[in-house]
């Protein structure tokens, strides 16, 4: 009850954010469009696919925008910490995993429509331009990328934790960064090789974008692996959240 | 009367600095007790460490009972606290922050609407419980954070410094919400404004270097320094210690 509580406020004050609906739902969308446009314009050698096509282009714009979950979980929690509000929380009988239930389901549920959104975007895109898109295999990604959603929230509470709220924007924006470049959403690390990819493959991100790729390609037997290595990303990062913010709220009482 | 809270030698440190320094205290239940003293008396710690937001380094305190050193757990949800800066959640209005409050306490739904009718009506909050608390006046805000501290119907409440910031209408406002509470719940009340201890308080504790350097009614601790005045007489009472 208590952390049904905590997660209806977070959702409300996430929905009255302005911003939030820019930079979850507005930026993978316009992304989406532009990279679209880039496609059109950059011509591709006869028998080789487009840079920016879009069956590659949708699941990583989907996991790119995950970072902007991260960022407003970030915010979220280093806001509520500098404020007096999480000292009143303190104070009641909240447990440290009613507030971490209420920082994920909200941001989660979120997540999950922002995917939903971007991949119906794809597929409007595609109707639009021709292009393949198999509107099944978007469908079965939407559960498929809940480990990148957890790996991401985790990633936003705790930096949330550990920074105040004047830092975490712009740690966020590192990792926004990060997954940006290590993570292949605009280029193939896989054609790159290399020490890059060796750099990228020990990084959490790269992984994320093959299996997304992989599962909206519906090449399920390749996508298990980088699966399962977001998968334990996904759980280590999570429990790392939990413990940092429980001993958060041990050396607040200090 | 029967005791709210009993304070034994209880001490906190930071490091080599003393904040709470061994303070003894009985207050009963339905007073309003006031913790009076300057900025750094040690009056927001002694109520850090009542409401397990802050871990006590020695000493013992019972909270109806149970001790806020093993019972937590159980106190919490028989006290609530309204800090010293305003603890609302800013975009969600009035009537959501009361609710969330209740919820997160585990009140059911049919307290919940009782007591929100009671807190409104005693609050004055009506013509606001659809606003935005971020749009809200300090003042207003103010008595939005005791309204918070007050609906989920505790028997002990802390007000911290309740009236800090605030223009001396809303300071007034806000006194006569405190006052339309005595009697009904036992308040601890920290300031360091003295006419607003004297104005509201049944006893006061002066503190001063985290010790308790006085404690009784306004009226007896002007008598004990020989003052007419509650200033002349705290003056008189922590005037060498700082």
């Amino acid at each position: 009850m208590r952390a049904i509580a905590f997660t209806s406020r977070n959702i409300k004050e996430l929905l009255r954010d302005p911003i939030s609906y820019v930079f979850c739902l507005g930026l993978p969308i316009v992304m989406l469009i532009v990279m679209s446009m880039v496609n059109d314009s950059i011509p591709a050698a006869p028998g080789t696919p487009k840079i920016f096509n879009i069956e590659k282009l949708t699941p990583a714009m989907s996991v790119f925008a995950l970072t902007f979950i991260m960022l407003f979980a970030c915010i979220r929690v280093s806001g509520d910490k500098s404020s007096a509000f999480l000292t009143r929380l303190y104070a009641s009988p909240m447990k440290s995993r009613d507030y971490i239930i209420g920082y994920t389901l909200p941001f989660g549920i979120i997540a999950l429509f922002q995917i939903v959104i971007t991949y119906a975007s794809g597929e409007i895109i595609a109707l639009i331009n021709g292009e393949s898109f198999n509107i099944i295999n978007a469908l079965l990604s939407v559960p498929l990328l809940i480990p990148s959603v957890i790996l991401f929230i985790g990633i936003g509470i705790i930096f949330g934790t550990i920074l105040n709220a004047n830092a975490a924007p712009g740690v966020c924006s590192a990792v926004i960064t990060a997954t940006a470049i290590l993570g292949g959403i605009w280029m193939d690390i896989d054609a790159m090789g290399g020490a890059w990819k060796t750099v990228c493959g020990c990084l959490p991100f790269y992984h994320n974008v093959k299996y997304a790729r992989y599962a909206l390609e519906g090449n399920f037997t390749d996508m298990l692996t980088p699966f399962l290595i977001c998968l334990v990303f996904a759980v280590l990062f999570f429990v790392i959240a939990v413990f940092v913010f429980s001993m958060k709220m041990k050396s607040d009482k200090k | 009367m029967k005791t709210a809270i009993k304070i034994n030698d209880l001490t906190k440190k930071f490091g080599d600095k003393t904040a709470v320094d061994k303070i003894n205290l009985e207050i009963y239940e339905g007073e309003l007790f006031g913790l009076l003293g300057i900025n750094g008396a040690g009056k927001t710690t002694t109520i850090r460490m009542l409401t397990g937001l802050s871990a006590v380094t020695d000493g013992e305190a019972e909270i109806l009972g149970h001790s806020i050193k093993t019972d937590l757990q159980e106190i919490k949800p028989l006290i609530n606290i309204s800090t010293q800066e305003t603890a609302v959640a800013g975009n969600l209005t009035v009537k959501e922050n009361l609710e969330l409050t209740a919820n997160i306490y585990g009140m059911d739904k049919s307290n919940i609407k009782e007591s929100m009718e009671k807190i409104i009506s005693s609050l004055e909050l009506d013509e606001v419980i659809n606003q935005k608390a971020k749009t809200l006046s300090g003042g207003w805000q103010r008595r939005l954070s005791i309204a918070m501290a007050l609906i989920t119907d505790p028997r002990i409440v802390f007000l911290d410094e309740p009236t800090l910031g605030l223009d001396v209408i809303a300071r007034r406002e806000l006194w006569k919400v405190v006052e339309n509470l005595k009697g009904k719940v036992t308040i601890i009340l920290t300031t360091h404004y003295l006419e607003e201890a004297e104005a509201l308080c049944d006893r006061i504790a002066v503190m001063a270097k985290g010790k308790i350097k006085a404690l009784g009614t306004s009226e007896e601790l002007k008598k004990s320094v020989g003052k007419d005045n509650i200033e002349d007489a705290f003056v008189e009472i922590v005037g060498g210690e700082q």
